[in-house]
């Protein structure tokens, strides 16, 4: 299958500070392709050399045979961009909204008024189409941002982590829209830092950390990739706070990594069988009594916990990383 | 879909202009209060004596219709570049070039409703001066093209502002850090020649100077004065107009 977006070893400096580090990777055609990492990661400094609005110290971007350095309006016809925030005028009416965004598009009057009320229609808005978008729910903003990006019909669609922040109601309804759009022959390039968001949409996905992509692959095969590891979940009762038991339990021999998510204590581990008395005997003998345990297949965080040593939600971003997200999203250099 | 042609990119300024005031005539509160202002310090120091052994006839006519006239210029067009600190913390910028638009379109088309807001308020300050204190600018396309150069150059030194603050507050603080000394100090409510030293040179460094003059001139009919302070006006115009750009082009194409 052709290509749709080939980068190769993008790299991006702000100042000394590193923000995407010879990122190189491929989407093709028709597929949803999905760069996943932490908050800092470098996904949006990716997505906006991709999309032609952030100058990159290296590397190349070519989008559907165009060099975005050198034919960035061509570029701009076959690609629509959702970023992560709604970047819509909150003072106007989201009919207003997509004229203006169709005006820019270069749509005639008849197409603009067609393709507005289809893509109304289609994200569910046509009733609330007069009202000032400053009084829509996060969720209407999303898809109304969606439907912005979609108004000119792109070969391509950019998807700045397109749920985030959304209620999970709506945040399935958008993730309804993405597999619809692809099954309409459209190829999605999307970023998240949720991993089950990931897992259950993308074809192909990008693992990126401190700028690097560090590996790259279905998510069934990055599983795979764990070879013979194995996931143990425990929840332990006596209101002692799951977080205290980590450093206990990552004390034991075999324990590969072990995060705490959703409110259980996940272990990774090549040899269960070994470590499960063992883990019991630890949690009795530290007064504490196990609710619940299970043994999981490996899931795509363990394959991004194996990758990167941490988990994707354990982590607060640091401060490098803090810098680096904001003049990736704001006009500083 | 379109080609990208030196027409298509004035067309996109257009829309992108016509884009931002139809938001700032959006907020009905928004324009009447950037109108109050003004019209308020017209009507108050209309009832002042004179201190400057002008009748308050001529210092009404001469001095303060034209000063408001220019401030309020000032106000409306540095209000209206206020939306690129916005735009930029929205990530405006980011959608618009997402389109295939250029960052000199956008530029183009920032400054012009700066400069069209400018205008637009001037004009309401002219006519009510004008039908209340029998200002009379009879020669009006010369005050048009005072109070278009002075917008610009307003729009200009805006853009610089919202350029280079990091956030709302801060534009307008700088703003009001750089209005409130220029309206006090740019022949808006005392005429230059009765400031004591050294406000005269201080005054002679602000546009709103010039703009206030040249309105005044007209009054008066002085052509010298109005050509002398269209030159100036036109100088700051490029001048801020080039460097505002400069500094939002940077800010868009990194």
């Amino acid at each position: 299958m052709e290509n749709a977006i080939e980068v190769k070893e993008l790299t991006k400096f702000f100042g000394s500070l590193l923000a995407v580090d010879q990122v190189t990777f491929e989407v093709r055609g028709k597929e949803i392709f999905g760069l996943l990492g932490p908050n800092g990661a470098g996904k949006t400094t990716t997505i906006r050399m991709i999309c032609g609005m952030l100058r990159p110290t290296s590397g190349t971007v070519v989008i559907a045979g165009f060099d975005v350095s050198q034919k960035p309006q061509e570029v701009k016809r076959r690609i629509g961009l959702v970023p992560d925030i709604s970047n819509l005028f909150g003072e106007l009416s989201a009919r207003v909204n997509l004229e203006f965004m169709g005006k820019l598009y270069g749509l005639d009057k008849k197409t603009r008024r067609e393709r507005i009320d289809q893509v109304l229609e289609l994200f569910q808005l046509k009733e609330r189409q007069n009202d000032l978008v400053k009084y829509y729910s996060k969720g209407m903003h999303r898809r109304l941002t969606i439907a912005a990006a979609l108004l000119h019909q792109p070969e391509i669609l950019i998807m700045d982590e397109p749920t985030s922040g959304l209620d999970a109601q709506t945040a399935r309804l958008v993730r309804e829209i993405i597999l619809n759009l692809n099954k309409e022959g459209r190829t999605i390039l999307l970023t998240t830092h949720q991993i089950d968001e990931a897992d259950r949409l993308v074809q192909r996905v990008g693992i990126i950390d401190h700028g690097r992509l560090i590996a790259l692959n279905t998510p069934e095969q990055l599983k795979n990739n764990i070879e013979g590891m194995h996931a143990l979940e425990i929840k332990i009762l006596n209101g002692v706070d799951q977080q205290k038991w980590l450093p206990i339990l990552r004390q034991i021999e075999g324990v590969d990594n072990i995060t705490l998510a959703e409110g259980k204590i996940r272990i990774l581990s090549k040899d269960l069988s070994q470590i499960i008395p063992t883990v019991v005997n630890l949690v009795d003998k530290n007064g504490g009594k196990i609710e619940n345990i299970s043994v999981a297949q490996p899931s795509l965080e363990d394959a991004f916990i194996n990758l990167t040593g941490k988990s994707i939600r354990e982590e607060p971003m640091s401060k490098e990383d803090y810098l680096k997200r904001r003049l990736a999203r704001s006009g500083m250099r | 879909m379109k080609k990208f042609t030196p027409l298509n990119s004035l067309m996109n300024s257009i829309y992108i202009a016509e884009n931002d005031l139809r938001q700032s005539f959006k907020s009905v509160r928004h324009v009447v209060w950037s109108l109050l202002f003004p019209i308020f310090m017209m009507f108050t120091f209309s009832f002042r004596a004179s201190t400057t052994g002008q009748t308050d006839i001529e210092y009404i006519r001469d001095i303060l219709v034209p000063g408001i006239v220019g401030m309020t210029a000032m106000f409306g067009s540095t209000n209206e570049t206020m939306s690129i600190v916005w735009d930029k913390s929205l990530g405006v910028f980011d959608r618009i070039l997402a389109a295939p638009v250029s960052s000199t379109s956008i530029i183009v088309g920032k400054t012009m409703a700066g400069a069209v807001m400018g205008v637009i308020s001037a004009i309401v300050l002219l006519i009510i001066g004008s039908t209340i204190f029998n200002a009379s600018f009879a020669n009006i396309g010369a005050a048009l093209l005072i109070i278009l150069l002075a917008s610009f150059s307003f729009t200009g030194i805006g853009t610089i502002i919202s350029g280079l603050a990091s956030e709302p507050r801060e534009a307008m603080m700088l703003s009001n850090l750089l209005r409130f000394p220029m309206m006090l100090l740019g022949g808006v409510f005392f005429p230059i020649s009765a400031m004591p030293m050294p406000l005269p040179y201080i005054a002679r460094a602000l546009p709103l100077t010039y703009a206030t003059e040249a309105l005044g001139a007209i009054q008066t009919g002085n052509p010298f004065t109005v050509f002398f302070d269209a030159i100036v006006l036109l100088i700051y115009t490029v001048g801020t107009v080039l460097f505002g750009s400069q500094i939002l082009m940077r800010i868009m194409t990194r």
